[in-house]
């Protein structure tokens, strides 16, 4: 009878379950996560919809990192979000915070002259890092909430997909999925 | 257990104990984990070194610390240091999100400071000798790792209370608040 071996099967098969989950999870914890992203704040780099990215989690807490790397952060204003940027700022660099924001082409006369972004500089603190989107516009990030904790940075987001794209360009030619790497664009002046 | 069958069973009995091992792990991170607590920040709490020297080890609690609203003043928590990632600290929650705090100032610039949206200000026992919200201001829940929810070790402090301490650092309401209300009644 199937019946007679079933509560040993069970037990095995759930512990087998339970240990593999945990391998997974760790793994999406600790080395590699291919996730979806969402949202217009990192245009052109990652589009608005169905892009998904690859993140190494070697670089997690910040370790190793350098000014110009895109990361997968959980939002310091919202613990349950989590936020993609571009590292602009590491620590002891001086931001000027958001010129933008003192804009003539944008703003009236008088709230530039309140706002003042041309003169509103911040030092980022020890163990932080200034985040900002590649879609200045359509972003917010550390100009709204301020220096990022380098604990809470899960990963370095090293390459991309887009999951509507399928196996062909418009020239009809091969590609994965629109697979591309996500590169440090920093360039020093 | 067929898969282990055929090797010799002290190799087999350590494969076993061997795949536990992300379990184990994977537990220690999102339910309860042991947890030595060093420095003086928290004393009289923590590390009192009244009775006996040695560290103390206390049960952490990993799940629901992050989620809005879940902590509330009076708990001790542990999370990472703003300043430096790799390092954990234990500090007592002062201030929920929306609190106006009595800073000590200094070290904080302001005499007054309001906790941001899913922010603590957190402070240690021993004010004299604590690192806390008032160097790095409020802390953003999503720091936190866990809550101190008991003592194991030494087995003579199992029993201590770990919910006294700390201050009651909310501003006062106002003077002409108060008088607000009494012409309103």
């Amino acid at each position: 009878m199937v019946l007679v071996d079933s509560p040993r099967f069970l037990a095995s098969t759930i512990s087998w379950t339970l240990k593999a989950g945990c391998v997974v999870h760790l793994v999406h914890e600790f080395v590699y996560e291919f996730t979806e992203t969402r949202g217009e704040s990192m245009l052109p780099t990652l589009q608005p919809k169905h892009d998904y990215v690859h993140a190494l989690k070697k670089y997690r807490l910040g370790k190793g990192l350098k000014i110009g790397d895109c990361i997968v952060a959980t939002k310091p204003s919202d613990p349950d979000q989590r936020v993609c940027k571009r590292i602009t700022g590491m620590p002891g660099d001086i931001i000027l915070i958001d010129p933008s924001s003192s804009s003539e082409l944008t703003n009236s006369p008088s709230s530039c002259v309140y706002h003042d972004g041309f003169n509103k500089y911040i030092k980022v603190p020890e163990g932080h890092v200034w985040v900002t989107g590649d879609n200045l516009c359509h972003s917010l990030d550390s100009r709204s909430y301020s220096v990022l904790p380098m604990a809470l940075i899960k990963g370095k987001i090293v390459a991309a997909n887009s999951m509507d794209k399928g196996l062909r360009n418009s020239d009809g030619s091969f590609w994965f999925w629109n697979f591309r790497w996500i590169t440090n664009t920093f360039v020093s002046e | 257990m067929s898969y282990f069958s055929g090797i010799y069973p002290g190799l087999r009995t350590g494969l076993i104990t061997l795949s536990w091992l992300p379990v184990v792990y994977t537990f220690s991170n999102h339910v309860y984990q042991p947890c030595q607590i060093s420095g003086m920040s928290m004393t009289p709490t923590f590390n009192p070194g009244v009775a006996t020297t040695e560290k103390d080890i206390a049960i952490v609690q990993k799940f629901n610390v992050r989620r809005p609203n879940s902590l509330v003043r009076g708990d001790v928590v542990m999370f990472r240091s703003p300043q430096n990632p790799e390092k954990l600290l234990t500090k007592r929650v002062v201030g929920l999100q929306g609190d106006e705090i009595l800073a000590k100032s200094p070290p904080y610039p302001k005499k007054v400071a309001k906790v941001p949206r899913n922010h603590l200000w957190v402070e240690g026992d021993n004010a004299f000798h604590s690192i806390d919200s008032n160097n790095f201001g409020p802390i953003s829940q999503a720091l936190v790792t866990g809550k101190v929810v008991a003592i194991v070790y030494p087995f003579s402090r199992f029993r201590a209370d770990i919910r006294k301490g700390g201050r009651d650092a909310r501003k006062p309401p106002d003077r002409e608040d108060v008088k607000l209300l009494d012409d309103f009644e």
